[in-house]
């Protein structure tokens, strides 16, 4: 009795029911909840809403917002530091995560410290992650700077503020940024990990490969697919990175630490200014689909 | 004829650099120092006062520990009662979201979808919006079905917040285990969907966990949505508590740890019970011939 | 017979039921968080209602902060929502808000301003009055303070100082003397907060200068601000000012002179009762106040803040509303939340008012500094103005930016907007 081939199948209208029904809900939801609002933002865009100073009517620009957004230099900076942000913590997260999935999974006696260290900074909240971190980070009150001075200076200038120099300022969030996203990262690849078949590493083994060899040809290899879904995503969150330098630096000092989610933020909260933040809102959607473009291809394919 | 196929196990040996069981200790106790640190931290912290915190140089341990942090902790505000709608939400929120993301990737990774390209492409672009931006058009929405300050309001954004990674995780696990498993299943009698339930989501219990903490801790952690949606005290969340504990010139960190440490416990919990499963696995053989 | 006896009854309870549907009106009023003291206002309410037995009045707290009200605000005042009433909103937000037409006009319920705002110091009622038209009514008035350390001023026999480089003096001799390297002479805001726009203003205002003119169009002095930046930098290249200012934040400033390590500090009203009355100040009964000193040849000039109740404009119960604004701004409601909270009263005969005078001492002082507060920038783009202000100076004092280039950067970014 042979099989249905799989062209036959695709053919049965039944499977084609079937897809109907499985698609259904989740695309139900997302036609409830943000399709409308991301049909009003993109129509927003067009339009001059800046709710304060407005005399009510809204006027008609079309295409008048995105060429303010193309002159903006507040806009550059923001996107220059949040594709900074994604350059650095992305590999950076992927990295440190990698490092920590290999570790949970050892053989240790009593495991769970590990794993429940591994997943701890998931459970705070992502708000308050920025401002413990900023606490760390604070000159006088900060961690860093007592265990610094504790170890003798390590080479930084005593109470050194690390919050108010660009530079430094800049590094403590994206270290901060490792820190909490490392956990995300750690479970997708775990789980990825437990889906290796031992057989492979047997064959391996009894064909001479070495540790190393066995990691860089079977292990990352087959933990491809994982590492794809986990860079999707952690990028489309560094994209819009928002939290953590909020409050952290407020994007200062100045706004060296400004992304592209605050500015938008800004724009819509602060200023009232709904139209323009639209506009942002949709570049960094472009910005968003343009990266993760490539990555999205692969997954499809398979 | 036998099916021998290789069965992933559930702690595969994987090869790894790290060599010698010193390194390893040394390893991980850096992973316990890095996760553990802020948290040991908040909790310190709530054991001290204001002043304490001022203090130069800095002190790490409380001089005269207090729990009255955590007495007005629970005073000031319902704490109790945000815990609990945090937690219901959560966990709806974390069902709800698996059991659509499972039959869309289930839909996507196995059935010869024509445009499933365009398909993954939607459901992922739907995250590619800052929240902020879509508060006002989701407010309506919940204003006009008139579910404001319920869970409800939270659950449906949270599953749709969710619903791209999960999909995705899921979509990649779901590819992961060889079609053969299911034909097997099929030929012995078994529907589709009985075959999705029965074989493939077993297999994938690792990514199924995964794709469950990820949308537990979302909806855990969201705030944007819910100071919006469900503003009155009784419907309040966790992270929207929190910080009603501030003034417009107060921050009181102590009190703040206090109440932190209040929602990470369960949290921890939770994660400490079923960390054997998600990193462990859970698969017990799959069809044998 | 029956018939006519149950139509009736019908025609009783149905009267009955419309008629109390009627006389019962839930007001929902927004408050903020525990700073605007809805502990307080709640007895008001009752009050109220005890007064008013139609009205019932429910508090919402949305939000502890400014920032987070704001956040909650514009969602739902966006989504034109009735559910709230009556906001409670910062002294810089009437312009703003009411130019997003989110508050309703008073005009119609109080009257017109000329005679509705009469009674408030003008701060306040210029504030709140924006092209003619009264969008909301102060609730409490706030002001920045000079705090200082009475004890330690006497035991150097220092004077208060009245001016800003008699200050700085008077600052690096204390802290010499007392020989504590944590001793801060003085405490200010730097860090990007609201507060830091008061920071820029305030010397800015103490050599006589103005932002803008009374139509909001800014006459900024450049060399006068840049000389206000210097006089801080001077400050914290002496020793004066901790060089890591531009972390500083109200609280911070707070609980640092509260530990006794600080001489003057900058600070809003509600820092008193905490030098006071907290279980963990060191500095209780230590505490003087005075008006913040001029620069040379210029005024003493001062900040003011506080809060105000306004009629949401999609309520809709607005005369009820409008009458309970009335109320809760009125002399007696003042009177109130100055002798029970210490909330600064925002008309002038309440400061004399004798019970306040007992219940409060320290608004003796107080009051002299309030009526020569200043209102920062009134207009409707505030949120650019205050943004631009408070972080180009947070970068200044951090030193990643020269005054001269702030305020360049100031000018050119306000120019558009403050018109």
């Amino acid at each position: 009795m042979a099989t249905p081939s799989l062209i036959e199948r695709a053919r049965d209208p039944s499977e084609r029911t079937l897809a109907i029904l499985l698609l259904a809900p989740a695309f139900a939801l997302l036609a409830l909840i943000v399709v409308y609002p991301i049909g009003k933002l993109i129509w927003n865009s067009f339009f001059d809403l800046r709710l304060s100073g407005g005399s009510g009517a809204f006027k008609f620009v079309g295409l008048l917002n995105y060429e303010d957004v193309l002159k903006d230099k507040d806009f550059w900076n923001a996107t220059k530091n949040t594709v900074l942000i994604t350059l650095i913590t992305v590999p950076g997260a992927l990295v440190v995560g990698l490092g920590l999935a290999l570790l949970a999974n050892l053989p240790f006696r009593r495991r769970w410290p590990v794993r429940l260290a591994l997943l701890l900074p998931w459970a705070l909240p992502l708000s308050f992650a920025g401002l413990i971190f900023a606490w760390f980070f604070h000159t006088e009150y900060g961690v860093v700077n007592d265990v610094v001075r504790r170890l003798g200076g390590l080479g930084f200038e005593p109470q050194t503020m690390w919050l108010l120099k660009p530079n430094y300022a800049f590094a403590a969030i994206c270290l901060t940024i490792i820190w909490k996203t490392s956990s995300f990262m750690a479970l997708i690849l775990l789980a990825g990990l437990q889906m290796i078949p031992r057989s492979l590493y047997e064959a391996a083994e009894v064909d001479g490969a070495s540790r190393w060899q066995q990691f860089w040809q079977i292990t990352i290899p087959m933990l491809m697919p994982s590492i794809v879904v986990a860079l999707i995503f952690r990028t489309i969150t560094a994209l819009q990175t928002f939290d953590i330098p909020y409050t952290m630096t407020k994007g200062g000092p100045g706004n060296a630490t400004e992304t592209l989610a605050m500015l938008i933020h800004k724009t819509t909260i602060d200023y009232l200014d709904v139209g323009y933040g639209s506009t942002l809102a949709v570049c960094m959607f472009l910005l968003s689909l343009c990266v993760t473009a490539v990555y999205l291809r692969r997954i499809g394919k398979e | 004829m036998m099916n021998t196929v290789a069965l992933p196990t559930p702690r595969s040996l994987i090869a790894s650099p790290l060599e010698g069981p010193g390194l390893r200790f040394i390893a991980a106790s850096m992973v316990v120092v890095n996760g553990f640190f802020p948290a040991v931290w908040i909790l310190l912290t709530s054991l001290k006062t204001e002043t304490e915190l001022v203090s130069k140089p800095i002190t790490w341990f409380p001089h005269a520990p207090t729990l009255g942090n955590y007495v007005q902790a629970f005073t000031d505000q319902p704490l109790l009662r945000y815990l609990g709608n945090s937690l219901v939400v959560a966990l709806l929120a974390t069902v709800f979201s698996l059991l659509v993301s499972a039959c869309a990737a289930y839909a996507i990774a196995r059935l010869n979808l024509k445009h499933r390209q365009l398909i993954l492409t939607a459901i992922v672009a739907s995250s590619m919006f800052p929240l902020v931006t879509l508060l006002v058009p989701i407010f309506e929405t919940m204003r006009s079905l008139g579910l404001l300050n319920s869970y409800t309001a939270l659950v449906l954004p949270y599953i749709v917040l969710n619903l791209p990674v999960c999909t995705l995780v899921l979509v990649s696990f779901f590819q992961s285990i060889p079609r053969d498993l299911e034909n097997a299943a099929m030929i012995d009698g078994c529907t589709r969907i009985g075959a999705l339930w029965r074989v493939v989501v077993p297999l994938a219990a690792p990514g199924v966990f995964t794709a469950g903490i990820l949308a537990f801790v979302n909806a855990w952690d969201e705030f944007l949505l819910a100071l919006s949606l469900n503003s009155s005290a009784s419907m309040r969340t966790l992270p929207v508590g929190i910080t009603l504990y501030q003034g417009e010139f107060t921050f009181p960190w102590p009190i703040i740890s206090a109440a932190l440490i209040v929602a990470i416990v369960p949290i921890a919990v939770l994660i400490a019970i079923f960390q054997e499963r998600v990193v462990g696995g859970l698969t017990q053989g799959g069809l044998k011939g | 017979m029956k018939r006519r006896f149950l139509l009736g009854t019908l025609a009783l309870v149905a009267g009955l039921a419309s008629g109390a549907a009627d006389a019962q009106t839930t007001l929902r009023v927004f408050s903020g968080g525990a700073n605007q003291r809805p502990d307080l206002m709640r007895k008001l309410f009752d009050q109220y209602q005890a007064a008013n037995p139609g009205v019932k009045i429910d508090i919402e707290t949305g939000g502890a902060t400014s920032e987070l009200q704001r956040q909650y605000l514009s969602t739902v005042l966006n989504a034109k929502d009735a559910a709230i009433d009556i906001y409670m909103i910062d002294i810089v937000n009437p312009a703003q808000y009411f130019g997003a037409g989110w508050l309703e006009p008073l005009n119609a319920y109080v009257g017109e301003p000329a005679s509705a705002m009469k009674p408030y110091l003008p701060a306040y009622a210029q504030a709140n009055v924006i092209n003619g038209k009264i969008a909301a009514m102060p609730a409490f008035a706030d002001a920045m303070f000079m705090y200082y350390r009475r004890d330690l001023l006497e035991k150097h026999g220092v004077a208060e100082p009245k001016t800003w480089d008699e200050l700085s003096a008077a600052a690096q001799k204390i802290q010499k003397a007392e020989g504590d390297p944590n001793l801060q002479g003085l405490s200010i805001q730097g860090a990007p907060i609201e507060g830091a726009v008061c920071t820029f203003l305030l010397p800015y205002w103490s050599q006589g200068k103005d932002f803008n003119d009374a139509n909001g169009r800014m006459t900024l002095d450049k060399g006068a601000a840049v000389k206000g930046l210097n006089q801080w930098l001077g400050m914290v290249d002496a020793g004066v000012i901790k060089k890591n200012v531009a972390e500083v934040k109200t609280p911070d400033t707070v609980n640092e002179f509260k530990a006794g390590q600080v001489v003057f500090a900058i600070n809003w009203g509600f820092a008193w009762d905490r030098f006071k009355d907290d279980k963990d100040s060191k500095v209780a009964g230590k505490v003087g106040v005075m008006p913040l000193p001029a620069m040379a040849g210029g005024k003493s000039a001062t900040c003011v803040g506080g809060w105000q109740w306004a009629v949401s404009a999609f309520s809709r119960h607005k005369p009820e509303a409008a009458k309970l604004v009335q109320f809760m701004a009125s002399a007696n409601a003042g009177k109130f939340l100055a002798a029970e909270g210490s909330l600064l009263p925002t008309i002038p005969s309440v400061y004399a008012e004798p019970e306040v005078v007992k219940a409060v001492p320290w608004f003796k002082d107080a009051a002299a500094v309030v009526l020569a507060g200043r209102s920062r920038p009134l207009s409707e783009r505030y949120g650019e103005v205050s943004d631009t202000i408070r972080t180009t100076t947070s970068a200044v004092l951090a030193r990643t930016k020269k005054p001269e280039e702030g305020v360049a950067e100031i000018e050119s970014r306000l120019a558009r907007v403050m018109r």
